[in-house]
């Protein structure tokens, strides 16, 4: 049973719901608690242990139903209610199973199960008689147990190609005791008894279709979500001007999550208060009532200051296929960041730092490429624009972030300006999207431009730019 | 290892949805499983959802059903353990020392050289730094509380990171540790409660170690269920109608969506303005009980009286 459990965590995990192992274990003592009889109950309860947060509540929902999807099982009358005696023993054996499992070990994500085979299959040649009165009763709670734990001796949780499928059903129905039913149906053909037999031929049909939609089911639940993680893995590693349209809605997704770490992690940050001299007005005030004794000390605190961030993007035809990326991210650098000012120039130089408040990030997008984009580059013109524009913003606490290929069309690039920004701000931050062997190549004037910048990096992945910005807020406090 | 019959369990649950109900809390299964698992598995529960669905409410009624003291703990920046843990009494210390080098001499007298001294300054009680100096605050009383208590700890996400850290000691173990005393460990374990209105993303470490229940906004059926235990004054068909129109309104893209409170609130005015049923007007009027922010009010004013129709419809 804590198989099953084990299985479902897996599932989970791959459904992107963090699951911790202590977390199994109160999974676990849940499931002691309420039984899987009452199915709303056990996913209520489960949830409250499993998914923390709104969106794992709704990705568990959806893990939670297909998983245990066991409607197949269609209610029937129960046929006979002979062999109480042999049902309880059922129920012990399984009872047992579940006990025996130590609900720590559904946490390991990956445990091979081979221990417990040789063990279990003892029990088998008895498991056939059963199966054919499981059938019969109609039990629906003891069949799902059953295919279950068919499914786990068959180890269909290892299960990645399509073409399995019809070698993990044999194998699950055998498990479940095939042999012993088929002997049953000749049997009761041997005794004349047509009629039952063909009752019990007509189940075990039944049952088989009901195994192949359960192993496609367990087939989805399992590779579904690990090649969507798969992808997401390769595209965050891509070079930006590599990715294909298609997965522009994974990328942004990934933009967001990206964001959404980073503000976690920076909310953190800048509500660090530093411990700095005493206070000695307020401290004195503060111990009248102890006859003047400074027992209770009072210290200045400074709040940091939350960083300013100016950023620039290059938005012109040489980087046409990666500025999107870049704005995508200026974009949501602006939601994570209080103080971001956001400019776009191929030539003319302008803010875009409303729009991006205002607009969706679709039509900001859009818009700023319309209105920015397309043009040649000239970094000189683009520089004075921002002078005219922003230096006299720029202060001892403001970042200056450039995002660019610095390929001024043999234009002058103006390093001069660059110099007097470096000198007012704290930090000038180059970020190029070609890789450092490709500077200085051509109309590229990184030679020129790079003695003014703290930092100038390649950054070409989302790896990198995550890379990048983590360090950005980290040094910002 | 079964801490209860299994059999028992959806009773239980149910019990506990019936206990909520009598005292003018209705609950759906959900909330009440989350209940029975933090009592049960003795783990804190940690509720999230948005403002005015009766996270706070659910911890009030949790303690007036189990017959244990509230404490509650509100939490905001800059909460530190002084006062949400313990203090010491500092005014009470310095008496003590004056009073104790008063007493010094007595002590002292026929003591020989200064190590003797010393030794019956050590045989002397040390009760400087101990239980009867120190000032409880809340998570203390709630730990000392003869029989339990319930321990709300409102609204966590206003309070610090570092506040966050210092409760896993408490959550998990339900201990805490005062460095000149050691650690006090829980008489008897309190059910415990933590909010959040999740401006801030709470941590994973808390999270572990919490149950976690999400209130969403009522269905239609359970918010005509919460409105008619709160108001019972109301007619029934102006309920319906209300509901209708209080759901339809979280349809509409508000910056601020009406909660379980705000239709509490709304029915309350509705009730003493003797309304028989909704029309436009009417609605007009009161929405400023509904909607917090002029800017809503002002959007909404255009869809009111395809609202009122519908809600009318529903009535």
């Amino acid at each position: 049973m804590s198989e099953v459990l084990g299985d479902f965590i897996r599932a989970l995990r791959a459904a992107d719901v963090r699951v911790s192992t202590s977390e199994s274990i109160d999974a676990g003592n849940v499931i002691d608690l309420v039984g899987f009889d009452d199915r709303a109950t056990l996913k209520d309860a489960l949830s409250q242990v499993l998914a923390k947060s709104e969106d794992e509540k709704q990705a568990f929902a959806d893990a939670f139903d297909s998983f245990f999807a066991f409607e197949q099982f269609k209610e029937r009358p129960a046929a006979a209610n002979e062999n109480d005696e042999r049902d309880s023993q059922q129920r012990e054996q399984d009872g047992g199973e579940g006990e025996g499992g130590d609900p720590s070990q559904s946490g390991s994500a990956s445990s091979p199960g081979g221990g417990g085979m040789g063990g279990e299959r003892q029990g088998e040649p008895s498991s056939g008689m059963n199966l054919a009165e499981l059938l019969e009763r109609g039990d629906q709670a003891e069949l799902q147990m059953a295919l279950a734990e068919g499914a786990r001796q068959a180890q269909l949780n290892r299960i990645r190609l399509f073409t399995q499928r019809g070698m993990f059903t044999r194998r699950i129905m055998e498990i479940m005791g095939l042999d012993g039913l088929n002997e049953e149906i000749e049997r009761r053909e041997r005794t004349k008894d047509g009629k039952g037999a063909e009752r019990l031929a007509g189940l075990r049909e039944g049952l088989r279709e009901q195994v192949r939609d359960y192993v496609e089911k367990q087939l989805e639940i399992f590779t579904a979500n690990s090649g969507r993680q798969l992808r997401e893995e390769v595209l965050s590693q891509m070079r930006l001007s590599n990715v294909d349209r298609s997965d522009m809605r994974i990328m942004r997704e990934l933009v967001r999550k990206m964001a959404k770490k980073l503000i976690a992690l920076h909310s953190r940050r800048k509500k660090i208060t530093r411990r700095g001299v005493l206070d000695v007005r307020r401290t004195i005030r503060a111990n009248i009532e102890y006859d003047g004794l400074l027992f209770h000390t009072i210290w200045k605190k400074t709040k940091v200051d939350r960083p300013k961030v100016m950023a620039i993007c290059d938005v012109s035809g040489s980087v046409a296929q990666v500025s999107r990326f870049l704005l995508m991210f200026l974009y949501s650098l602006q939601e994570v960041l209080p103080n971001v000012r956001s400019f776009a120039f191929s030539g003319e130089l302008g803010e875009t730092t409303e729009l991006f408040k205002r607009e969706k990030i679709e039509k900001a997008l859009t818009d700023v490429l319309r209105d920015f984009g397309g043009g040649s580059t000239d970094y000189g013109r683009a520089f004075e624009n921002f002078e005219a524009l922003a230096l006299d913003d720029v202060d001892h606490r403001t970042t200056v972030l450039i995002l660019g290929d610095a390929r001024s069309n043999y234009g002058d690039p103006r390093s001069d300006i660059l110099k007097l920004v470096h000198a007012r701000a704290r930090r000038v931050v180059w970020l190029n999207p070609e890789p450092r062997s490709m500077w200085n190549s051509g109309d590229s004037e990184m030679r020129r431009l790079a003695p003014y910048c703290d930092k100038a990096i390649t950054c070409a992945s989302l790896k990198d730019l995550e890379r990048v910005v983590s360090d950005l807020l980290r040094s910002a406090v | 290892m079964k801490l209860t019959d299994k059999q028992d369990a959806t009773g239980d649950i149910d019990a506990i949805r019936k206990g909520f109900e009598t005292r003018g809390y209705i609950c759906n299964a959900h909330i009440a499983t989350s209940i029975f698992l933090a009592e049960k598995l003795q783990k804190p529960l940690l509720v999230e959802g948005p403002p005015g669905v009766g996270k706070t409410e659910l911890a009030k009624a949790t303690a007036e059903m189990v017959g244990k003291p509230l404490i509650r703990l509100q939490c905001y920046e800059g909460l530190d353990e002084a006062k949400a843990l313990y203090e010491w009494k500092y005014g009470k210390q310095l008496l003590y020392t004056q009073v104790l080098k008063e007493k010094l001499g007595d002590l002292m007298t026929g003591a020989q050289g200064l190590k003797e001294s010393m030794a019956r300054l050590h045989d002397f009680d040390d009760t400087f730094f101990s239980e009867e100096f120190l000032e409880p605050r809340p998570l203390l009383k709630a730990l000392w509380q003869p029989g339990g208590a319930v321990l709300l700890i409102d609204e966590i996400d206003k309070s610090d990171d570092e506040f966050e850290a210092f409760l896993l000691e408490l959550l998990s173990d339900y201990q805490i540790s005062v460095p000149e005393l050691g650690t006090i460990k829980a008489r008897t374990t309190p059910i415990v409660f933590l909010t959040s209105n999740n401006t801030r993303e709470i941590g994973d470490a808390l999270k572990r170690r919490c149950l976690h229940l999400y209130i969403p906004f009522p269905d239609t059926d359970l918010e005509q269920r919460i409105i008619a235990a709160r108001v019972p004054e109301m007619e029934a068909r102006l309920r319906t109608q209300l509901v209708a129109f209080v759901q339809g309104l979280r349809q509409l893209d508000l910056k601020k969506l009406p909660a379980v409170s705000e239709t509490i609130d709304w029915a309350r005015t509705l009730v003493l303005l003797h309304a028989r049923e909704l029309d436009a007007d009417l609605v007009r009027n009161t929405l400023n009980v509904l909607l917090k922010f002029q800017d809503d009010i002002d959007n909404v004013d255009g869809e009111v009286n395809a609202l009122v129709s519908k809600a009318v419809q529903a009535g």
